[in-house]
């Protein structure tokens, strides 16, 4: 009778005490999981204040830069303007030049359908003598490529007016 | 006390006992997820102040904001003085 009584209430107390320790411990570590959980959220409340600025701020860069951007091609237009102005011209030539067409002169095909075939010093268009050939092809490219001869002597029999 | 009575008592007893055994099982099975969760919530913790680092530097953009605003002046300052420059330079 007296062990059972002990026993039971040796029970009672390890029951008790085993619920206290585990309460005390439970205890512990929740409330160290709400003080690091309170640190979150303060940090978590000092990202929404820096991310706040983020927003208003790349607008108002974007703006910014957006009329930068538009007015530059003006700025850089008038200073093209003010070298250009300032830029000092050759001076023009005392006899002017005759007035030639751009497209340079053509070879008339009636000097071939008469047998005619001019040798050409070539310097403003029309078929040259040595068209099939590569090097003369340079040659011509070459040549066009220079300002054309404006003094009259250069001028050969063949060439039209 | 009868024989009856002593059994259901040591039975009582025998109840009792395992009763305290799963308790203890189970209270540390709960003290081990807290500790779990205590551990995640310290690598939330961790994680938050690498991105609180990462966003301490946004108190820059309305400085940067400012000088962009103080390029487009300038800007302006320019276009003004190209304007007066290139209508003098007119031949």
């Amino acid at each position: 009778m007296t062990v059972l009584v002990v026993l039971t209430v040796l029970e009672i107390v390890v029951l008790i005490a085993a619920l206290a320790f585990y309460l005390f411990w439970v205890g512990t570590l929740l409330a160290r999981i709400a003080g690091n959980l309170e640190e979150c959220a303060e940090i978590v409340r000092g990202i929404v204040a820096d991310a706040a600025l983020i927003g208003p701020g790349v607008e108002h860069i974007n703006e910014t830069g957006g009329v930068v951007a538009g007015a530059l091609p003006l700025l850089y237009g008038m200073a093209e303007d003010i070298v250009a102005d300032v830029t000092p011209r050759p001076e023009p030539p005392a006899v002017p030049e005759p007035a030639r067409p751009a497209s340079g002169t053509r070879r008339s095909r009636l000097l071939d359908a008469v047998g005619f075939a001019p040798r050409l010093s070539r310097t403003d268009g029309g078929a040259s003598p040595g068209a099939n050939d590569p090097s003369a092809r340079r040659d011509v490219s070459a040549r066009a490529a220079r300002p054309p001869i404006v003094q009259g002597s250069s001028r050969q029999e063949g060439d039209l007016p | 006390m009868n024989s009856t009575e002593h059994t259901l008592w040591v039975s009582a007893l025998i109840v009792g006992a395992v009763v305290l055994v799963a308790v203890a099982v189970l209270l540390s099975i709960l003290i081990y997820l807290v500790k779990n969760i205590d551990r995640r919530v310290v690598t939330v913790r961790d994680t938050l102040k690498a991105a609180k680092a990462n966003t301490a530097d946004t108190v820059l953009i309305p400085q940067v904001a400012a000088g962009v605003d103080a390029v487009l002046a300038e800007g302006l300052q320019h276009h003004l003085f190209l304007g007066r420059v290139l209508g003098k330079v007119k031949s």
